[in-house]
């Protein structure tokens, strides 16, 4: 009974994403134009930089339009799988609401949305990555595809998060615009953290570890083991305080 | 009016009051309804009506008193709570599968009242359309009938008749009054009832106090 719920669900969720044409353009328009501006704005000039995962010493050097490349696809993941989860969660919150009180299960609602992201930010992950091969090919791709979807992970983690804080949009909105823009569209690219202060901060911030995925694997042989890790806990914790705030939304008080 | 009083009470409502800091919404509501047995609540806006309609339906916690309800409830919200970009046989199948979960009712039972409401509510043309390309009246028939789907005890309705054309609007009526010979209950709230004749007991809520009028 469960199983069929959840499929229902699953279903449902996959056909009103599939039927918003706009969002699906989108989807695709805005890792290509991503690409299309680092392309027309960088050049092949060697650019060194640090990886905070591996060293605080050693300086990687590569072409400035290569870094640029791996750091803006690891946005354009983070920041779609980041508004596609506030759609999710906030968008049909009252109706939800109606078919937890016809006799839906939260549960059952949250993991069949929980099911479609995953979905959803897997094909970004490796979409991204797929058509950063038309301009170079990372050292270890499948790791840089992965590196990608725990960048949509982490940020759709978060958007979850906001949705279910914020009742409306325009909240949402700005507070994943404002956390993306500072944190995977400046702060975590290698070439600020080389000379930026108070480091930590950055450290901590939700693009830092998949950030470091992406990066290591994509220039270097050192082991990602560690930005993994930090990418599924992170994303985690987020996941479970969204969680929790949604059971308290759904619960029935009666 | 016409009251029975033979039927068991479906919704027992005990002094319920709600308050928001300072600002009191409700002041030691009480009222019962019994099967078969149509009520009214009328009040105007921002008397109350909607925080009461949410803490019977639980999703209010109430700051005193109690909501018993010995049944299952068909509700239907004032706003439009449907997917839009669902179609309207998506919509009453998503919902199916949710009244599915806890109740006995099966499928096969849940298909035939739903084409028996979309006959009656004149909207089987519009079964394969996006919820998004109805008409406001069509939508409204459509949140109407989500809510009396799985045949409940007790039908709580929250402004149900706004949007209806006449012809909509009789059939309405029509149909309560079937629900009720078959023991159903019905729970109306509106800022105004016009056939307050079809109604057993009709209360009046003003400044969070339920007076029976």
């Amino acid at each position: 009974m469960r199983l069929r719920s959840i499929k229902t669900s699953w279903v449902m969720t996959t056909k009103e994403l599939l039927r918003n044409r706009v969002a699906l353009v989108l989807l695709i328009v805005i890792p290509t134009l991503f690409y299309v501006l680092i392309v027309l704005t960088t050049t092949d000039r060697i650019i060194a930089f640090k990886l905070a995962s591996i060293s605080e010493t050693t300086l990687f050097e590569v072409s400035e339009q290569k870094e640029s490349l791996v750091f803006i696809g690891l946005a354009a993941a983070g920041l779609i799988a980041s508004f596609l989860a506030l759609n999710f969660i906030q968008k049909h919150a009252d109706v939800d609401r109606r078919l937890v009180l016809c006799g839906y299960r939260p549960s059952d609602l949250i993991v069949a949305k929980l099911a479609v992201l995953l979905c959803v930010t897997i094909f970004i992950g490796c979409y991204v990555a797929v058509m950063m091969l038309l301009f170079f090919v990372p050292q270890h791709f499948v790791l840089v595809v992965l590196g990608f979807t725990l960048g949509g992970y982490v940020y759709g983690c978060y958007g979850l998060l906001v949705g279910t804080i914020f009742k409306r949009e325009l909240e949402g909105i700005l507070c994943i615009v404002l956390l993306a823009n500072i944190d995977a569209g400046w702060l975590q690219n290698p070439v600020y953290y080389l000379e930026a202060q108070n480091k930590m901060i950055i450290r901590f911030l939700p693009a830092y570890f998949p950030s470091q995925t992406s990066m290591v694997s994509a220039f270097t042989n050192h082991s990602t083991l560690n930005p993994l890790i930090g990418s599924l806990v992170y994303g985690s914790v987020l996941l479970l305080a969204a969680l929790s705030i949604y059971w308290r939304r759904m619960k029935i008080k009666r | 009016m016409a009251l029975n009083s033979q039927g068991r009470t479906i919704l027992e409502v005990t002094h319920v009051a709600k308050s928001y800091g300072r600002q009191i919404v409700l002041k030691d509501v009480t009222f019962q309804i019994r099967s078969a047995e149509i009520v009214g609540i009328v009040g105007e806006n921002g008397s109350g009506k909607s925080t009461l309609l949410k803490i019977i339906m639980g999703l209010l916690a109430p700051t005193a008193g109690e909501v018993t309800v010995r049944g299952s409830i068909g509700y239907c919200p004032q706003e439009l709570q449907i997917f839009e970009t669902l179609t309207v046989s998506e919509n009453f199948y998503y919902f199916a599968e949710a009244y599915s979960q806890h109740q006995t009712i099966g499928y096969d039972k849940l298909k035939e009242v739903k084409e028996s409401l979309l006959v009656r509510f004149r909207f089987q043309q519009y079964e394969n359309t996006l919820a998004a390309l109805l008409s406001e009246g069509t939508k409204r028939k459509l949140n109407l009938s989500i809510a009396l789907l799985h045949s409940p005890d007790i039908f709580i309705l929250d402004e149900p008749y706004s949007g209806f054309d006449w012809e909509t609007y009789l059939h309405f009526w029509e149909y309560t009054k079937e629900l009720r010979s078959q023991g159903k209950s019905i729970l109306i709230v509106s800022h105004l009832v016009y056939d307050s004749s079809k109604i057993d007991k009709l209360f009046e809520l003003t400044g969070g106090v339920l007076k029976c009028v």
